[in-house]
């Protein structure tokens, strides 16, 4: 079911570009880019330009449609200072954005606009959690901090065609592929590490790198 | 002879009444077959359709539990919480995400024992693969053993909701039966079949009926049968009845007897989708009440069709008496007028035998006299020729020879009156000119003495000719023309007629003379009957008599018109004789 997302794209742009300052902030002089593209799985549908995506499962697997990526360095960082928040909203009744990238410790606001009841769960290993039934005027937002790295599925009790993913990485340095699976991501430290692409629950394509000053790095997954 | 008839007429009686009986038996049997037969059908078609309506009801009520219960699985297949449990690699939680609704499932009757139907006795979730994925200890998800799930024989998980029926118990011992319903859960997005929910149910509670339905339920189940109104020995037997015959559907009742006691049975198969042991309710309804209530009937109509027969036979008596009666009667006159006509022939045959005698003494006496008669006349006129006798004496012997001539003609009569008795008169007929035979027979009497004072009137119709022979037309001519001569008075008158009156030559005499007295008229043509004049005529009786003999022999008739004192009139009819010819010896 394909739904407007006249009243979505803003939250979503912005989100993107919160995204993207929060990279800046960690740009240094002497960082380093990668750039590339991620060769993604054909979509189950014709793509159309900003349609919101949906998560699906087939065959035990679930994974975005339109096909999509997130693309992230892996290493050992340290530890994200304070709890950023995210937001996923349901609207329409709809999850919105279908696949959420946080790092460890975030927290994720669930807030409802639509009219009626949400009931917000999931069973996943990495987060079990129930929301349980509220509505728009629900206050504070329910909202939950993810403190261990892993795939969440969530899903809606009350509306079962609801479904969405939230991947939480242990990385501050991730971002999220266009349509076609290009990516770019800047101010990244130097040294080695593995740049992964998790393309849906049962795949994530890595490849090893080695960052250096000022290097822009072209690399395609797998 | 009348004591033959009335056996004969009792025979009748009897034949008539054990026909009637016969009737009367043979028609009450009949129509008292077809009755009780006809009764019988209608009862027993009667009690299956009302079987079979209440199993239809039964049926649609049952498919009203499977769908309601299917629907509830289809439901919970459908919930949020399954899924995630299946896809997320949750199966921990899988069934206590299946939340309350199965809970409830499971305990749903204990609160109102109208809804025992859809109480469930457990519920299992199986893998892709058709395993049973195990509950965890905390939940109670209802009893049933690895040897009862195995009965299913799963290959593999259904892509439809299917129902499939296994016995309780161990080994041979069956304790119930449990409908097993599998509902596939199917994936939201490419709707394949990633798990199964199995939710048991005690088939009894589906299978029963109103207590006042006197039906019992049994389930048969790859060749074993459970059948809890049954006793096991009963249930054995019927189940060995039943391999091979539980095929199709069978809407028309089958009547088995088990025990001795009849039943109707009906059977439905229960699933028919692949991989599950095939199943078969049967249904039975005790046609015990129904024959008892048949014998009952049968007694009754058994009873009404002796009253019918003694009915039947009384009435038969009745019928046969009265019918024969008539019968009776005809053959009593019957038998009475045998009696009398053997009598009268016995009669007829003694007078026929006196007459026979005495035509032939008149032709014996007649032949034996006529000679001796013509030999004293031809003597007497001898003695007239001597010359030595004086006149009286030849006068004396003048009328001794006149009376020989008298004697003789009484022969001659009698003679022909014998011939005309016994038949042996042969007759020569032919046309007679009856015209000139009556002038000449007229010229006849004119010549005798005695005619000289008589007036006779004659008239006669020219040309008359008759059938007969002329020489006995004659002697009727002269007995009636010397008749009114003799019975006539002295200056009397003597009248004549002949003439042509529709097809006959008629004659008629007419004479003055002393009427014939009314008593002796009636005897006139009988011989030796000279009536009231007689005694002072002479003649001896046979002439009218002859004469009527011998116009009837001819075709003719001769009687008298009437006597009084104007006269006596005499009336001869012959046929005429159209063909014109003369006879040759009508002269004679």
């Amino acid at each position: 079911m394909r739904r407007s997302t006249r009243g979505v794209r803003e939250p979503w742009v912005w989100t993107t570009w919160v995204v993207l300052l929060c990279s800046l902030t960690w740009t240094r002089l002497d960082a380093a880019s990668i750039e590339g593209q991620v060769t993604l799985p054909k979509a189950r549908s014709v793509v159309v330009m900003n349609q919101r995506y949906e998560m699906v499962v087939k065959g035990g697997v679930i994974a975005p449609n339109p096909p999509l990526a997130i693309v992230y360095l892996e290493g050992n960082f340290p530890l994200a200072e304070g709890t950023r928040t995210e937001r996923m909203v349901q609207t329409n009744f709809t999850f919105v954005p279908g696949l959420l990238p946080v790092r460890v410790g975030s927290r994720v606001e669930f807030p409802n606009l639509d009219t009626g009841y949400h009931n917000i769960f999931s069973y996943s290993p990495a987060k079990r959690f129930d929301l349980g039934r509220y509505r728009s005027e629900e206050r504070p937002i329910p909202s939950q901090v993810f403190d261990r790295a892993g795939l969440v599925t969530l899903r809606c009790d009350i509306h079962e065609h609801m479904r969405a993913a939230i991947l939480v990485l242990e990385t501050p340095h991730y971002v999220m592929t266009d349509f076609e699976g290009r990516f770019r991501m800047t101010n990244l430290p130097t040294g080695g590490y593995k740049l992964k692409a998790w393309v849906s629950s049962k795949t994530t394509f890595e490849v090893p790198v080695d960052l250096a000053t000022n290097q822009t790095l072209q690399v395609n997954l797998p | 002879m009348s004591h033959d008839a009335a056996p004969e007429a009792g025979a009748f009686r009897v034949r008539l009444m054990l026909a009637m009986m016969v009737s009367v038996v043979l028609v009450a049997s009949v129509t008292l077959y077809f009755a009780q037969r006809h009764l019988t059908v209608t009862v027993e078609r009667g009690e299956a359709q009302r079987f079979k309506g209440m199993l239809d009801g039964l049926r649609s009520s049952q498919e009203l539990r499977h769908a309601i219960l299917m629907e509830f699985c289809r439901m919970l297949s459908r919930r949020p919480r399954i899924h995630a449990a299946l896809e997320d690699d949750a199966l921990d939680l899988l069934y206590p995400a299946a939340g309350d609704e199965l809970q409830s499932l499971m305990s749903m009757g204990l609160r109102d024992t109208s809804d025992q139907a859809l109480h469930g006795l457990f519920y299992r979730f199986i893998d892709e693969r058709g395993r049973i994925i195990p509950p965890p200890g905390s939940v109670d998800a209802g009893g049933v053993s690895v040897e009862e799930m195995e009965q299913l024989k799963l290959p593999g998980l259904p892509v439809r909701p299917q129902v499939g029926y296994v016995f309780r118990g161990r080994g041979e011992e069956i304790r119930g039966v449990i409908e097993v319903m599998i509902t596939p859960i199917l994936s939201m997005e490419t709707q394949e079949p990633i798990a199964g929910l199995v939710v048991g149910f005690d088939h009894a509670e589906g299978i029963r009926t109103p207590v006042d339905a006197d039906i019992l339920s049994g389930v048969w189940l790859g060749g074993r049968i459970y059948f809890p109104g049954l006793p096991v020995n009963t249930q054995r037997e019927l189940a060995h009845g039943l391999c091979g015959q539980l095929g199709q559907p069978s809407d028309v009742g089958r009547k088995v007897e088990l025990a001795g006691v009849p039943y109707l049975m009906l059977h439905t198969p229960l699933n028919t989708g692949p991989g599950f042991p095939p199943a078969c309710e049967i249904r039975l309804s005790s046609l015990k009440e129904l024959e008892e209530r048949q014998a009952n009937v049968r007694l009754r109509i058994l009873g009404l069709a002796g009253l019918v027969l003694c009915c039947g036979l009384v009435g038969s008596h009745v019928v046969s008496t009265r019918l024969s009666r008539p019968v009776e009667q005809l053959a009593l006159d019957l038998e009475q007028d045998r009696t009398r006509r053997v009598s009268a022939e016995a009669a007829l045959e003694l007078s026929n035998e006196g007459l026979q005698r005495s035509i032939r003494f008149s032709a014996d006496a007649s032949h034996q006299l006529k000679t001796p008669v013509t030999v004293l006349r031809a003597g007497l006129e001898e003695l007239l020729v001597e010359k030595t006798l004086t006149s009286e004496v030849r006068e004396e012997i003048g009328d001794l020879i006149h009376q020989t001539y008298r004697l003789s003609n009484v022969i001659d009569d009698l003679l022909l009156l014998s011939r005309v008795d016994s038949g042996r008169l042969t007759l020569r007929l032919g046309s007679v000119d009856f015209t000139r035979l009556l002038e000449t027979a007229l010229d006849d009497l004119g010549a005798l003495p005695a005619s000289e004072d008589l007036e006779v009137d004659v008239s006669l119709e020219r040309g008359l000719r008759i059938t007969g022979e002329a020489r006995y037309v004659g002697i009727v001519v002269q007995n009636l023309f010397e008749n009114a001569r003799k019975y006539n008075v002295r200056g009397g008158f003597i009248g004549v007629i002949a003439l042509e009156e529709g097809g006959w030559a008629v004659l008629r005499v007419r004479n003055s003379g002393r009427p014939i007295p009314l008593e002796f008229q009636a005897h006139i043509f009988e011989r030796f009957n000279r009536g009231a004049n007689g005694e002072e005529v002479p003649g001896h009786g046979l002439g009218l008599n002859l004469a009527r003999e011998l116009a009837r022999l001819q075709g003719g008739q001769l009687r008298l018109v009437g006597s009084d004192t104007k006269g006596t009139e005499f009336e001869a009819r012959f046929p005429l004789d159209r063909s014109g010819r003369d006879e040759g010896d009508c002269e004679g």
